[in-house]
């Protein structure tokens, strides 16, 4: 047995044997002239259409073979009537055909011929064909039929500047005659659904959905019809369309025939007579998608505002804004049923609309905002995905229209309609708004305005009432918190007293985002009050001594206070950074006391909280070199500060890294331009500790392995060596120099060293420098010619 | 004796919605323009008698939707046709990179026997907006899509003022007439000698 799509496939292509059998006699009659057979044989080729066993895909198959074969049978009828054959007569003769539809495919052939010889009203002949077709009721066959016959008299109608227009009124009969066959394909159209057995239907309503365009064909011919000026659209043909959709009561049609309204008619149509097209919405069945209808309409018209300034004026004198947001409101009021998804997709079309007509009308997108509110209030939070999606391009639009926050900050329903958003969706939304904020470069620059920024994004902020981030995703929760961080950036204003302002909301609102989000979003507020300090920095001092005024110094409290709360978490190698900073920022601002404060904070970390050696590592070298910069401390805490250093350095726990360390000491006591802060002796004290630990490297490395590890370390401490002897300590001899060439030489042709193509290219590096200072010449050259060197021979 | 089914020359019209289809067609059989956007619904078609060396033919161009939610019926209409025109926006880019999808989908849908060398021609419309300034899409790039798909004759018009409007179709008509795209020979197996009427009526008497 042979399923459905088979059996008509075959039943295709014996229509198609059909058809072309008799379109081959009908051609031969053509060619010899021979009437009366081209009319017999095109008859038999049309009543392929007549069976009733093809789909309305395979029918307009077939069909479409047909009107082919048609057109030249039409050109032959137009020789005929050249050659003085009376195209009257014709129209009579081609009646005689036995089956009622070949008459009528071939009635309305020689009706297009009939009207183009202009023997009789164009408008005759077409009221005369659109009222024979009634005599075919079949749905499919009928709407066929009467597609052809609209076809055929496309470019006939009595139009305006056609030339085929009559005497008067002739718009009115192409009107009339297109809105006649409009009406009666649409009745055929609705009465299938009631034909054929009930387990059908859904295979009908596929069929039926199919078909659609044959129907709203006709609508698109009416706006193709020039005469059909706004006066005449708004008194005939909108009023007898809806009309009929309206009184078809048929959910598809009507769903159809709305989308056809608004996408073939043009938008100044639309904006004139909108309220006659919205007062329809509430007539038609309660089935009927009308959001999407109404959400249509609104998409094109806003596309047709934002196409030029010059039409915006049109949209006001209608008050299209109030008409479509009342025909909104009664919509969702005569259906209080409709899904959240439904209500949202209608004020975000809204909002969209009011946006590009009326950008400067604010209150009107807060308005939409409002309504939605209330719609969604009592209802929870969304939980339909589809409605939260729109509920997000509801609040993506104004952030796309403006490229600015600070307008949709002024919205006061805007934090309004996020709350009804789930969580995840609420720190989408804040993404978006930062990204929107980053994208544009927005500047933040007032305290209520952050205050306000904050309400929006606090999903991002804090965790929510009683749900915890667990489930999210470690690298989503980074990037997220990463965002909050450059936004912080954002903020500034010139004014130190607002800025200070803005540093406090910020801080009152991370201090809520517990110790996840601390990390990421103390570092950029205190990079923010840093940068506040240094504008400072330049500045006198407020002359009143006021307490209230901004000073570098309250602003160190406040950072004293942001990183303490770190404490808790605990990151003691990120507040120990932070620490520093801050030191060095007092230093700038010449507060010792302040900056040894943020030093003691410091060291205190490192002695109680960093225990990882790694991590000391990297501590004791911030420390050093921050504390080398600074030039604040008088005698005694700098002897204490850089004191603890030495002792912190030379207490790592891996030789090599105790060297290091300590070496890097030796800059502590020789800082340039200061001649205050150069003690060579110290320096030298340093380096020969270095070289002891490195001696002692080498030795455990005896030792431990057997064979001695990498001269590395001595190479690094001759640079070192040679900088200070350099720069003029007088603590450093070329003696010295050369006796720890010697002790690197002797070491690299040891018998126990494994060789180390590293350490011989930095030495060999390091004595080409020697050579190069050598050649400069002058003191410079003098100052090094003492020093000798003689390379390893391979 | 001239064959009647050469002097009939049936052309497709696609593109993205929007693109100005149907502005292009009325524009060059009634040379008239509206600025108005109405979409089109299913396809329709207008013809033009047009001669070319000493002899006339009809053009049958079909305007098509651009929006597929109103191309129900499918693409039955594309067979037999002589030649195929694209059209896109010189002022989005989509609109020209779906040209691609447009001549796939014909080629696939009309089956022409000769795909390789099935005439279509492009027309990049529209040009008059902005002065020019808006455009996007360089006539360099469709020049070159067009000389990659087997050099595809381009044509860069205005349908709002006419501009080049009349050439393209020319060219249309020209080459719809060079494709032969002859309809495949159809001979019947038996060659009734009576009166053979179809008797495979179904039901209905209508």
């Amino acid at each position: 047995m042979l399923d459905g799509t088979e059996d008509e496939e075959k039943f295709l292509a014996a229509g198609i044997a059909g058809l072309q059998q008799n379109s081959f006699y009908m051609h031969r009659a053509l060619d010899s002239n021979n009437l009366r057979d081209a009319l017999k044989y095109s008859a038999q080729m049309l009543s392929e259409l007549r069976t009733s066993k093809l789909s309305p895909h395979k029918y307009y198959e077939l069909y479409m073979r047909a009107f082919d074969q048609l057109r030249k049978l039409e050109m032959f009828f137009e020789e005929e009537t050249r050659r003085g054959c009376s195209i009257i007569d014709l129209y009579e003769l081609v009646q005689h055909a036995g089956n009622i539809l070949p008459r009528l495919y071939l009635l309305c052939t020689v009706g297009s011929v009939y009207i183009k010889s202009k023997e009789a009203p164009a408008k005759d002949v077409l009221k005369d064909l659109v009222e024979m077709c009634r005599g075919i009721q079949h749905p499919v066959r009928g709407l066929f039929l009467r597609s052809y016959l609209s076809q055929v008299s496309r470019d006939k109608l009595p139009d305006i500047g056609s030339e085929y227009e009559g005497d008067a009124d002739t718009v009115s009969d192409a009107v009339e005659f297109v809105l006649q066959n409009f009406t009666e394909m649409n009745k055929l159209w609705v009465r299938m659904q009631h034909q054929g057995p009930a387990r059908e239907k859904e295979k009908r309503e596929k069929e039926r959905s199919e078909l659609r365009d044959l129907v709203g064909k006709n609508l698109h011919v009416l706006s193709q019809i020039e005469g059909v000026d706004l006066d005449m659209y708004k008194d005939i043909v909108l009023p007898r369309v809806l009309e009929q959709v309206v009184n078809c009561k048929d959910e598809l049609a009507q769903f159809y025939l709305m989308d056809c309204i608004i996408q073939v008619f043009p938008d100044e149509y639309h904006l004139q007579t909108l309220d006659v097209l919205l007062g329809a919405c509430p007539q038609l069945q309660p089935s009927v998608d009308i959001k999407t209808v109404l959400s249509q309409l609104m998409e094109r018209l806003s596309h047709y505002a934002a196409s030029s300034a010059e039409v915006l004026p049109e949209f006001l004198q209608v008050e299209a804004f109030a008409k479509l947001s009342n025909a909104i409101g009664r919509v969702i009021e005569a259906q209080p049923d409709m899904p959240t998804l439904g209500v949202v997709t209608l004020y975000s079309s809204l909002l969209t609309f009011t946006l590009h007509v009326h950008p400067d009308r604010l209150d009107y997108a807060d308005q939409v905002l409002g309504a939605c509110v209330r719609k969604l209030s009592g209802k929870g939070k969304i939980e339909d995905s589809k409605a939260t999606k729109q509920v997000v391009a509801l609040l993506s639009a104004p952030l796309e229209k403006y490229n600015d926050i600070m307008t949709a900050l002024k919205l006061s329903n805007y934090p309004r309609v996020l709350e009804y958003l789930d969580v995840p969706t609420i720190r989408v939304m804040a993404t978006v708004i930062i990204q929107s904020i980053m994208k544009n470069g927005t500047r933040i620059s007032t305290s209520d305005k952050v205050e306000a920024l904050f309400e929006l994004i606090k999903g991002l902020i804090k965790d929510s009432d009683g749900t915890s981030n667990d489930k999210l995703d470690e690298d989503d929760f980074k990037e997220e918190q990463n965002s909050v961080a450059r936004l912080i950036q954002m903020f500034y204003n010139d004014d130190p007293e607002e800025m200070l302002k803005i540093i406090e909301t910020v801080r009152k609102h991370i201090l809520a985002g517990g110790p996840k989000r601390l990390p990421f979003t103390v570092p950029p507020l205190v990079f923010c009050s840093l940068k506040l300090v240094r504008q400072l920095q330049g500045q006198e001092e407020n002359p009143f001594g006021d307490d209230a005024s901004t000073t570098p110094k309250k602003i160190f409290q406040l950072l004293n206070q942001i990183i303490e709360t770190l404490s808790g978490i605990p990151v003691p190698e990120l507040a120990l950074q932070l620490y520093l900073q801050c030191a060095e920022a007092a230093n700038d601002c010449e507060l010792e006391p302040v900056a040894y404060e943020f030093f003691t904070q410091a060291y205190i970390l490192y002695e109680e909280e960093i225990s990882d050696s790694r991590a000391q590592i990297t501590c004791i070298h911030l420390i050093i070199g921050t504390l080398q910069r600074m030039h604040v401390f008088g005698v005694e805490n700098r002897d204490t500060l850089t004191h603890k250093a030495t002792g912190y350095s030379a207490k790592l726990l891996k030789k090599p890294d105790q060297c290091r360390a300590v070496y890097a000491c030796s800059h502590l006591f020789w800082v340039e331009d200061h001649d205050n802060m150069k003690d060579g002796e110290r320096v030298l004290l340093c380096l020969k500790r270095a070289l002891r630990i490195a001696n002692a490297a080498q030795q455990m490395a005896n030792a431990a392995r057997g064979s001695t590890g990498s001269v590395m370390l001595f190479i690094e401490i001759l640079n070192k060596y040679l900088y200070f002897f350099e720069k003029g300590n007088p603590q450093i001899t070329v003696a010295s120099i050369q006796s720890l060439i010697e002790l690197i030489m002797n070491e690299m042709q040891s018998d126990s060293t494994t060789s180390d193509p590293a350490a011989e290219a930095f030495l060999a590096s390091t004595m080409r420098y020697v050579q190069f200072q050598k050649q400069k010449g002058g003191a410079v050259g003098e100052k090094y010619e003492p020093i000798k060197y003689e390379p390893i021979k391979a | 004796m001239p064959s009647r089914r050469r002097t009939l020359l049936k052309v497709i019209i696609l593109g993205d919605s929007g693109v100005g289809k149907t502005s292009l067609m009325n524009q060059y059989v009634n040379k008239k323009f509206s600025n108005q956007y109405k979409a089109t619904i299913g396809a329709d078609f207008l013809t033009k008698e047009v001669q070319f060396e000493d002899r006339l033919f009809t053009l049958q161009i079909w305007d098509t939707a651009g929006q597929e939610r109103f191309q129900s019926l499918g693409v039955a209409f594309y067979r037999g046709a002589d030649c195929c025109v694209l059209v896109y926006d010189v002022n989005s880019m989509k609109s020209f990179e779906n040209l691609n999808n447009w001549r796939d989908e014909f080629l696939i849908q009309a089956s022409p026997s000769d795909p390789e060398n099935f005439p279509f021609v492009v027309i990049g419309n529209k040009i008059d907006i902005d002065g020019g300034n808006s455009r996007v899409v360089s006539e360099k790039k469709a020049r070159a899509w067009c000389a990659s798909k087997g050099n595809i004759p381009y044509f860069e018009t205005s349908a709002k003022e006419g501009v080049n409007v009349e050439e393209a179709f020319q060219c249309i008509a020209k080459d719809a007439l060079k494709s032969g795209e002859e309809e495949e020979l159809y001979l019947p197996d038996t060659i009734d000698v009576g009166n053979s009427s179809q008797q495979r009526s179904t039901g209905c008497e209508c």
